[in-house]
């Protein structure tokens, strides 16, 4: 059971990343608007050309 | 802070009196709304507090002599509220800081609650097939400090909410939430250190993100779709484009545009002001406004109101209002103050709210006494779950949302609610009496047959009756003087009202009227055919002219409609009783009463009553101002800028009678859902207390049960203020 040791640290350390990639994309607008970009793929003017 | 006050709503308003609106942030509950009403009505100067617990607003109208706005706000704030304004570029920054704010603690309290509850299945296991003590505190030492950050950091709105409800003395639904989260957390944080007993940081972690996500689905429900006046503002946008009279144009500001400029409205743009069509004509889709889905092609000439979209190829548009003054802003306007008023109705249900919670914790203590009494080990549990599982706001929510979700569903089919209680009594009515000009007919009459007597000239005849009742602006004589262009010379023109016009023409006296009338100047027979307009010269009668009006296309449609809805239907008019007889006989309404002025219909209404009918008046909103003011409901033709002026509960923005019935189906459904949604909140509760009382109920599932409780009420109004009418 001593590998508990090991993984509930590294658990803790995954947890960590999970809560501050979530942290980072709130902040970065991603869930901002969830229509717009969905419908985007349907919109014929293409912002290329 | 002084900065901060000039960004909020502000304004001079009528008796030297300022008045401010704007959002409070934090406030989730009747108590919440009930502590703001009371605290700031309570300061020096202070003459009105009007709080919206469904869309959070608070609207206070002071004396500047003895009260500032900024002491005002200082107060809300101490009261734990963040006072926010109400629109612009600060309002959009709040709402989007308050929105990720709350993603973050759901994120982080439901990342760390699936964490955990890993560690608690460790631990269970652990209890059955034996687990080394060390391994044991090593996941309890986790949880609790996978805990702190749930707690302190996500649970803080519930906390700070709780601690400012203790804080002026009064039991909000934080309060149980908070004592239940600090009370597991404690004897966890407890029993941890003691290394005996069971740990509950899975239930604390579950219980926050319960909650949070029902918080978070109710407060965009709240702001999305249930402020019908904030959809039209923002349909308008925000610079239009000013065409020069030298030539050229320019982009101003909104604000900026005044009656008489000429605005270019593009294809696809919302027309920004009610004006005047100048040129060419257009497609118009007036769906914003009226509720009416199908275009419209307008002339030149033609007004369009503020918030239609051009359809067609771009067009000039002359202001005839500023944006201010336009129908928008007045539908607004009376939008705001339905809103801003408390129906007798939400405030049964604040009060029995308010008692509920203070139930609760009497509740929780009488549970604790008993379960320590017989079995000690279980009370902890028993009294977590009966303070967690119940749930007031359901209570207190079912009433506010199912009328937001009346109003907005109401507005998109073009039926304005001015009054915050009129769906309440729209529902009870058992009578609907329709006025017949512009109501049940359009506003104008059309010439039907003629009929020409002696040898005249039909045509000169004509032409005659059009020349005298062009100097006359009754509507009969206007549809008269329309039915011909053509025009003969007259003299001594001079109008009895009532009664006709008379004039000289080519030697002769003329008369055109009552048959009556005309009648003493043909020496004729003085028959009582009060049907016609008659045309008569001292040589005797040239012609009569029968007027018909015509029915609004869906005035059948909707008076079936409103007879299946088991409604009693009457027409009181004051136009000729033979004219009403065969309106009603044309669309099936046996009780039609003529030649009744207002004093006459005003008794009518009074004897319904008195019998014990409630009645819903439908009028033009104007000229039947005291009849619509006597009815228990009372709606009113509106369109254009006069609906400003129209005294009704209900404005008809499409001019459709078909909209009658739709709100009174709505009220009807309205009623039934508050009725509904309470019964559920009553039977939710309960059910659950005495379970979570008898120790049925873990933490957990209670923790769920409430934030589901909530959520389903929310969601019912949601859902039918989207469902097709």
């Amino acid at each position: 059971m001593s590998v508990s040791l090991l993984l509930i640290p590294l658990a803790l350390v995954l947890l960590a990343a999970a809560v501050g990639a979530f942290f980072w994309a709130v902040d970065n607008d991603q869930f901002e608007d969830l229509d717009t970009v969905a419908n985007n793929l349907l919109d014929d003017a293409d912002p290329e050309q | 802070m002084r900065q901060q006050a000039a960004a909020h709503l502000h304004w001079q308003s009528a008796r030297g009196l300022e008045q401010a609106e704007f959002f409070a942030e934090g406030m989730h509950c009747a108590n919440c709304a009930q502590s703001i009403r009371t605290h700031v009505g309570a300061l020096p100067g202070v003459q009105h507090v009007e709080v919206n617990l469904t869309t959070a607003r608070v609207n206070v109208a002071w004396n500047p002599a003895t009260q500032r706005l900024s002491a005002l706000l200082e107060e809300v704030q101490r009261l734990g509220f963040k006072p926010v304004p109400l629109t612009g570029a600060a309002a959009d920054t709040a709402r989007k800081a308050e929105r990720r704010a709350m993603l973050k603690r759901i994120g982080l309290s439901g990342l760390v609650a699936m964490q955990m509850s890993m560690y608690t299945v460790g631990l269970y296991a652990g209890a059955i097939s034996g687990i080394e003590p060390w391994l044991a505190r090593l996941l309890r030492v986790t949880s609790m400090l996978l805990a702190v950050p749930v707690l302190f950091y996500s649970g803080s709105p519930f906390l700070k909410g709780a601690w400012h409800d203790l804080r002026r003395r009064s039991l909000g639904m934080d309060v149980p939430v908070a004592a239940a989260l600090l009370l597991a957390f404690g004897a966890s944080v407890f029993n941890t250190f003691r290394d005996s007993g069971q740990v509950y940081f899975d239930s604390v972690a579950m219980f926050v993100f319960f909650l949070l996500v029902g918080r978070f689905v109710e407060m965009n429900v709240r702001r999305g779709s249930l402020d019908a006046g904030e959809a039209l503002v923002r349909s308008l946008p925000a610079r239009v484009t000013r065409l020069l009279a030298a030539g050229g144009s320019e982009r101003v500001a909104l604000d900026q545009v005044a009656a008489g400029d000429r605005l270019l409205v593009a294809q696809g743009a919302v027309v920004p002001v009610d004006g005047v069509l100048a040129a060419e004509s257009a497609l118009i889709d007036e769906s914003l406004i009226t509720g009416e889905s199908v275009p419209v092609t307008r002339a030149p000439g033609a007004s369009l109101p503020g918030g239609a979209i051009n359809l067609g190829a771009p067009c000039t548009l002359i202001a005839s209002h500023s944006a201010r003054d336009s129908t928008l802003a007045t539908m607004v306007a009376l939008i705001e103050r339905a809103q801003s008023e408390r129906p007798p109705q939400a405030l049964a249900a604040d009060r029995a709210a308010s008692h509920f919670v203070l139930w609760i914790v009497v509740l929780a203590v009488l549970v604790a006494a008993a379960w320590l009494w017989i079995d000690p080990a279980r009370a902890f549990e028993a009294t977590l779950a009966v303070l967690v599982v119940t749930c007031p706001c359901a209570l207190s929510l079912a009433t506010p949302v199912a009328l937001a979700a009346a109003t907005s569903r109401l507005t998109r089919r073009g039926v304005l609610i001015t009054r915050a209680n009129a769906l309440e009594r729209l529902a009870t009515i058992t009578t609907v009496v329709l006025d017949k000009t512009g109501t049940l007919t359009n506003q104008g009459v059309q010439l039907g047959a003629v009929q020409y007597f002696g040898a005249g000239d039909p045509q000169r005849s004509l032409a005659l009756a059009a020349s005298l009742e062009q100097h006359s602006t009754h509507p009969l004589a206007v549809a008269i003087a329309a039915a011909t262009g053509e025009r003969v010379a007259l003299t001594g023109v001079q109008e009895t009202r009532g009664r006709g016009l008379e004039g000289q023409c080519e030697g002769a006296r003329w008369r055109i009227g009552q048959r009556d009338f005309v009648a003493e100047l043909t020496s004729g027979g003085t028959s009582s055919d009060d049907e016609r307009v008659w045309l008569g010269s001292t040589a005797g009668f040239a012609a009569a002219f029968e007027l018909v009006d015509s029915l609004r296309p869906d005035a059948a449609e909707a008076v079936a409609r409103l007879l299946a809805q088991g409604l009693e239907l009457r027409i009181a008019s004051g136009d000729r009783q033979a004219t009403v007889q065969r309106i009603a006989a044309e669309l099936g309404i046996t009780q039609a009463a003529g030649r009744l002025d207002p004093a006459a219909k005003l008794a009518l209404i009074r004897t319904l009553q008195q019998r014990g009918q409630r009645v819903l008046m439908i009028g033009d909103g104007i000229n039947d101002a005291p009849v619509l003011a006597a009815a228990d409901v009372s709606g009113a033709m509106g369109g254009g800028a006069a609906i400003a002026h129209a005294a009704a509960d209900l404005l008809l923005m499409n001019e459709s009678l078909s909209a009658v019935a739709v709100a009174v189906d709505t009220a009807r459904g309205t009623a039934r859902l508050v009725s509904a949604n309470l019964r559920w909140a009553l039977a939710y509760n309960i059910c659950a207390v005495p379970l979570a009382a008898v120790g049925l109920v873990p933490p957990w599932l209670a923790a769920l049960g409430m934030s589901a409780s909530s959520l389903f009420v929310v969601w019912r109004a949601h859902r039918y203020a989207r469902s097709p009418t």
